[in-house]
């Protein structure tokens, strides 16, 4: 195992409880269980207070205040409170304006908690507040128990990326702010705000965010060249059969293997597909072939493949054709698309259509039809290779390292630290302050602007490697605490050698 | 409001004396007049230096005290703890007062002491202290400034500001305090405003907020450690107690009055943070000479001594040569490094201290907020005045006594040529160590002998190339600002930090035995550097005798000790 020695049981023991349970309530009490009974101190996760979004020049007369706010979250909060939390933010961004006009306030920090500001399109602004992890501590005759916040733990980065996805996953699916009030001013805007964060805000799982939410990256799935180009040919073949799709995207094993959209879409399209749709679908693939959670067979002995999202069942004569819309190229073109995504075992496809168009039952069976055996061969395919260069690479042996990478051209993200990152928890397998040195030493790198390294030894006395070459970031949790600088030095460079022999990184 | 114009000098005068003294001026409120009065008041300069002291800075006086003032004649020396008992006109008399205990400055003229006049170092104008004083507040020059402080009262009044005038940011404090407090309201505290150009921290204090308005990318820790270090200055003219009384009976009391003419000690401490690593790592830097010379200077120190001396320090170019202290005292606290940095910060930030002797009450804020010493300062190789002595008394009247200890000193120091030796004495160079791409370092033992009883101390060489421009010292000062930052997160606490930049390779490490950071040429190999700080640690130990203040001398000024 690689989890730290020493390391509060109650982190591991709260997070699967999560695991098992999907609970939405932020204010998990993990009890300590150091503790003797009686006497019990309570650590409290970082949670959402609220979550709010306005826009000063909707209501710029006095008395009028409550017009500027847009939403707000949680709904039940009176009136005057929310008009006196949302002047607050405009005081401090507009205080801060006072030394630079143009870079106003992006967090504020406070003993209780710490509000974080994005303004995505002019004059919308978007505010969360989340509550510092504190501990309870019981004191004794009766009086009640003394809360300690723990101010420090927090990262800016990690939390400022939240926000800013929230903004981008609400744009994905329903545009930006401006073209919703142009089209049906301050009442449409607010309606669609309220449907999307209403549900989207539960899925905050504030107590787990971590470097991979700064990166906000994407996982590749590696692949030989011969099985890449079977890919393209089958990319290509759909697109010209199927000529309204417009753009394709490729996955297999929730990783990315080839997309047509722009980066920028592509991420937050993939944090959905990975964080949201495909885990609300079991994977009928990983059970055995007689298992119950495999689905009934849609009377397609042929292939795998569905759709999921359309229609669950092209057979069923009531089957809706009704697609989830998304917004691309909101800078320049601003696309509407309809979502198609089709999947048969691992691999899973995406094809968006101009939502103009209507996406009719003859159309799905087309496609239903040209695609799914195809995909259903290419998916075994994958696999079959997949599991040969696997062969080749040796047994997996317990390494001595665990490491993070991000490549900011192409959004490449790599983890060995994070055994699982699903829709309500990442779990990773080191201590949650190590993962917070990773926080420190990005925040270190994206300060300047050329190559470094950063080597530190933990108070644990866990080694932990940071290097910045070009655009791309490596971060390396050493397990071996009586290593020397010298030591550490020569491992993370074996690592390099073998995981990304074809980078140059400074020695 | 009228109640509140009702408190006077005894209140603030008595905050020294202790309990008693405070119950004494509780009674006295009924007979008080404005706190003004006894506040602003008191220049107790004598009649007839009255019109050399018509400085700039005395505009914030209310001329119609000056009469009063004058007629102050008698009061020599004054200070806070003396008013309660001395006061047939305590209206007027403030011990809080630096200014006016300044400089019994009549007296020593009168007695040829010092044959120049010198003008409060504290009162030297507005004009002259501050440079930036008339700064447009709107234009990007004043935003562009590197680091901005500020400092208000509770009520919001504006009591300092390192650019530009309070006046002109009267409005811009205001909304600081309105965010403080409206914080405040919902039962929490505001601690920092991040932007992607600044880090805001907020810090209260008693009744003094401090802002600081940051580009420079340094922790909070460190930022509200320098907004301690301004307010620790402030503390040791005024007193904590005395401070925290003023604002007790006039909330919106305009603090300025009080520190009319110390704005220059305020921005030179600023400046001093800046470019002075001692601030950073809570430590002094001593001038390295021979152990052998450095004992005998103490030795001049511990035989100059005077019933009440407690502190005996002997600086020159601005780093301590040594310091003696009085053996009672040790037992009960150790001078911290922080209150010698203010004492250190008020000798360098005004250049009247260069001309004759000065005496002067002054509190140690780490070593007790509440209460004054009295300091001696004179220079002892004018017109030069690079070595200074500094005689801490508790004594208010002792000023004589203390005067013959400087006369001792000098003496002793004259009989053995001391002075053309301290002359020679100078930092080092990073290339005595011995180790090529090694550029600088900064090295705080923590294993010295008797380390309990001791002020932490610090090493380093002088700053050369390519480290030689302003501009690269501040970019070095930066780095280890960093690292500094990073290994001592609050959170957070690192052991070590290897960093490889782009146009250095900077280490730092601590320890339970020493804290050092190292600064090397960008293309070393780890293994080159890690050879690299073996060398420079056996380097600091076979030098350690020079470079620090191993023993620090001490004597006993007990009354029935030494009644010579």
């Amino acid at each position: 195992m690689f989890l730290i020695k020493g390391m509060p049981i109650r982190l591991l023991q709260g997070r699967t409880n999560e695991l098992q349970t999907h609970s939405n309530a932020d204010d998990q009490v993990l009890t300590d269980p150091r503790m003797a009974s009686g006497m019990q101190e309570k650590q409290y996760t970082p949670s959402l207070l609220s979550f709010f979004i306005y826009n000063p020049k909707f209501g710029p007369r006095e008395g009028e205040e409550e017009k500027k706010i847009l939403f707000y979250h949680p709904c039940d909060v009176e009136k005057n409170e929310k008009i006196r939390n949302v002047g607050l933010c405009e005081a401090i961004v507009q205080f801060t304006r006072t030394f630079c006009p143009t870079k106003p306030a992006k967090s504020l920090h406070t003993q209780k908690n710490r509000q974080f500001f994005h303004e995505p399109e002019g004059n919308f602004w978007m505010v969360m507040v989340v509550r510092n992890p504190m501990v309870e501590k019981p004191s004794k005759d009766g009086k009640p128990p003394t809360i300690e916040y723990q101010e420090e733990e927090i990262l800016d980065t990690v939390y400022g990326a939240v926000l800013q996805q929230c903004y981008s996953m609400y744009k994905l699916f329903n545009g930006t702010f401006i073209r919703a009030f142009e089209a049906g001013g301050v009442e449409l805007l607010t309606q669609k705000l309220e449907k999307f964060f209403y549900r989207y805000i539960q899925t905050l799982h504030l107590q787990s965010c971590d470097l991979l939410d700064v990166f906000g990256g994407i996982s590749f799935f590696p692949l030989d060249k011969m099985t890449y180009l079977k890919i393209q040919c089958f990319v290509n073949r759909v697109e010209e059969s199927l000529n309204l799709v417009k753009y394709t995207a490729f996955l297999y094993n929730d990783q990315l293997i080839w997309s047509g959209l722009e980066q920028d879409d592509m991420r937050i399209l993939y944090k959905y597909l990975t964080t949201s749709l495909f885990p609300r679908h079991t994977e009928p693939e990983l059970a055995g072939r007689d298992s119950p959670l495999r689905p009934e067979v849609t009377g397609n002995l042929l292939h795998y493949g569905r759709f999921l999202t359309g229609p669950a069942n092209l057979k069923d004569p009531d089957a809706k054709f009704r697609f989830p819309r998304i917004f691309v190229n909101t800078e320049d073109n601003y696309e509407e698309l309809h979502l198609i995504v089709y999947k048969a075992m691992s691999a899973a496809v995406c094809f968006m259509v101009n939502a103009s168009v209507e996406l009719t039952r003859e159309f799905c069976e087309q496609l239903d039809a040209l695609v799914g055996p195809q995909l259903t061969l290419l998916a075994s395919d994958i696999c079959e290779q997949y599991n040969i260069n696997k062969r080749i690479s040796g047994p997996e042996k317990e390494p001595q390292f665990k490491f993070i990478y991000f490549n900011h051209m192409n959004l490449a993200e790599k983890s060995t630290i994070h055994m699982r990152k699903t829709a309500s928890v990442s779990l990773t397998s080191v201590h949650p302050d190590l993962m917070k040195i990773l926080g420190d030493i990005n925040s270190d790198f994206a300060r300047v602007d050329a190559d470094e390294e950063i080597i530190v030894k933990a108070m644990t006395d866990y080694w932990v490697v940071g290097k910045k070459s070009d655009q791309r970031e490596l971060y390396v949790i050493l397990n071996q605490k009586n290593a020397n600088l010298i030591e550490v030095n020569e491992e993370v460079k074996r690592l390099c050698a073998t995981q990304f022999n074809n980078i140059f990184f400074l020695d | 409001m009228n109640e509140m114009e009702t408190m006077d000098s005894p209140v603030i005068t008595s905050l020294h004396q202790g309990d008693e003294n405070e119950m004494q001026s509780e009674n006295d409120l009924d007979s008080i007049t404005e706190v003004e009065d006894l506040v602003t008041l008191p220049r107790i300069e004598r009649g007839k230096e009255r019109k050399l002291l018509d400085l700039p800075s005395e505009d914030n006086l209310n001329p119609n005290h000056l009469p009063v003032d004058i007629q102050k004649d008698d009061a020599v020396v004054f200070d806070a703890s003396e008013t309660v008992n001395t006061s047939e006109d305590n209206a007027h008399e403030d011990s809080g007062e630096f200014v006016v205990a300044m400089l019994a400055r009549g007296t020593l003229e009168e007695q040829g002491v010092c044959t120049k006049r010198i003008s409060s170092p504290l009162s030297e104008t507005p004009l002259e202290a501050s440079s930036h004083w008339d700064e447009d507040v709107t234009a990007e020059s004043w935003r562009q400034h590197r680091k901005h402080v500020f400092v208000l009262s509770e009520a919001g009044k504006p009591i300092y500001s390192r650019y530009g005038s309070e006046e002109a940011l009267s409005s811009t404090m205001g909304v600081m305090m309105a965010l403080v407090s409206f914080i405040q309201s919902g039962d929490n505290v505001i601690r920092s405003v991040y932007s992607d150009e600044h880090t805001v921290v907020f810090m209260q204090q008693g009744p003094l907020v401090l802002v600081s308005v940051s580009s420079t990318h340094q922790s909070e820790q460190q930022l509200r450690n320098e907004l301690l270090y301004v307010y620790n200055q402030i503390v040791s003219m005024l007193t904590q107690a005395s401070i925290t009384r003023i604002f007790e009976h006039k909330k919106n009391y305009d603090l300025r009055r009080l520190l009319a003419g110390s704005e220059k000690i305020l921005d030179g401490l600023l400046n001093l943070v800046d470019f002075d690593p001692s601030f950073l790592l809570s430590a002094v830097h001593c001038l390295p000479i021979a152990s052998s010379f450095r004992d005998s200077l103490s030795q001049i120190l511990q035989k100059a001594i005077t019933p009440n001396l407690v502190f005996s320090i002997l600086i020159a170019k601005n780093q301590l040569l040594t310091i003696a202290q009085e053996r009672m005292v040790i037992e009960d606290a150790k001078l911290d490094p922080a209150d010698l940095h203010l004492l250190l910060n008020l000798i360098g930030a005004s250049s009247a201290f260069q001309a004759g002797e000065i005496w002067t009450p002054i509190c140690l804020p780490s070593f007790n907020p509440d209460c004054y010493f009295y300091a001696y300062i004179s220079y002892l190789d004018p017109p030069e005045c690079t070595v200074c002595l500094l005689l801490l008394s508790t004594d208010n009247e002792a000023f004589y006594a203390v005067a013959e200890c400087k006369r001792k000193i000098e003496e002793a120091m004259q009989a053995q040529n001391a002075l053309t030796s301290i002359a020679k004495a100078q930092s080092y160079s990073v290339s005595q160590v011995g180790v090529s791409d090694l550029r600088h370092f900064m090295y705080k033992p923590f294993d010295v002998p008797d380390n309990h009883h001791q002020l932490t101390q610090f090493t380093s060489p002088e700053m050369e190339a390519p480290y030689d421009s302003e501009e690269e010292k501040m970019r070095l000062l930066d780095l280890y600002r960093d690292v500094h930052g990073r290994i001592h997160n609050t959170a957070r606490p690192l052991k070590l930090i290897y960093h490889v930049a782009a146009r250095e390779t900077l280490l730092a490490w601590v320890t339970t035995k020493f804290e050092l950071y190292t600064c090397f040429s960008p293309l070393v190999t780890k293994s080159y550097a890690i050879n690299a700080i073996t060398k420079l640690l056996r380097w600091v130990k076979k030098e350690e005798d020079r470079l620090f203040i191993r023993y620090p001398p001490k004597y006993s000024t007990t009354p029935n000790a030494s009644k010579s």
